[in-house]
């Protein structure tokens, strides 16, 4: 579908007033809404979890330590982890599409994002790797 | 894979989205003419990016746990001065009102509650509200 085929209505998941045509979704448009209901659920366990259950709000490093030694906790902030740098580096790269860049620098952009998010979640690995050690 | 991300497609002044005769930021965060729709829009931007700089810090940060535990719990010590809990209250702000808009952006968009989403908007933004200000009395008041 061509730009000028698309209803008028407004983006896809964003329309206000409903519009006769019925839009497709797009690719994109539904791995971020996937990834925005998971992270909509791991973001709450994660608040509640490392905030507000925690006297103070903020466990101290052997808190920290304690809490990373129960296996499901480390998936879950893992997936957290995965799925939120997915989500915002998905979100940023269309905040940057929609100034009119063109095909090489939208491409560039994909690139750069994917191996920043590899980077990203390697670091997250790697942290939790070494504060685990410490138990 | 044929992929157009939403933000491309050409909305009118006046519905969601960047509008299509300006482009970049004068496209979207432009408030003028738009409806409570497009305000949506542009808040969940706004948030969006403002949580994605938050999570770039918080990331920096927790590299101090790396460094074991007096870099951290030093941290630890400063983060409950008022300043950093101000800071919290916004930052409980952007998750609530990026995800619970999220919510009606995406029912909205696989076709479901259309019709309703301005009253859903509403209802949402209500739990948004009550649940902030239960977050803001406890992070100022949590030991």
């Amino acid at each position: 579908m061509t730009q000028a085929e698309r209803p008028s209505a407004g983006p896809i998941g964003t329309t206000w007033t409903p519009s006769n045509e019925t839009p497709r979704p797009t690719w994109g448009w539904i791995l971020q809404a996937i990834s925005g209901v998971l992270v909509l659920v791991l973001v709450t366990l994660h608040m509640i979890a490392n905030h507000f259950v925690v006297s103070g709000g903020l466990r101290d490093f052997a808190d920290v330590v304690a809490y990373l030694s129960n296996p499901l906790v480390v998936v879950l902030e893992v997936c957290f982890l995965v799925v939120v740098t997915w989500h915002g580096l998905l979100g940023l790269r269309a905040v940057l599409f929609d100034f009119g860049l063109g095909p090489r620098a939208e491409s560039a952009i994909t690139r750069a994002f994917s191996v920043l998010g590899v980077a990203i979640v390697a670091y997250g690995l790697w942290l939790t790797w070494t504060i685990t050690s410490y138990h | 894979m044929n992929e157009q991300p939403l933000e491309r497609t050409t909305p009118e002044r006046g519905t969601e989205g960047a509008s299509p005769r300006r482009r970049g930021l004068a496209g979207w965060a432009d408030p003028r003419g738009r409806r409570l729709g497009g305000l949506a829009f542009i808040l969940n931007r706004l948030t969006g990016l403002g949580v994605l700089l938050y999570l770039s810090f918080h990331l920096v940060v927790l590299s101090l746990l790396a460094r074991g535990p007096s870099a951290w719990d030093g941290f630890v010590s400063i983060a409950g001065s008022p300043l950093f809990l101000a800071f919290d209250v916004v930052l409980v702000f952007g998750l609530l009102f990026h995800g619970l808009n999220g919510i009606r952006v995406t029912l909205v968009g696989f076709g479901l509650v259309v019709e309703r989403q301005r009253a859903m908007f509403v209802a949402l933004m209500i739990v948004g509200a009550i649940a902030l200000a239960v977050a803001a009395v406890r992070i100022f008041t949590a030991g």
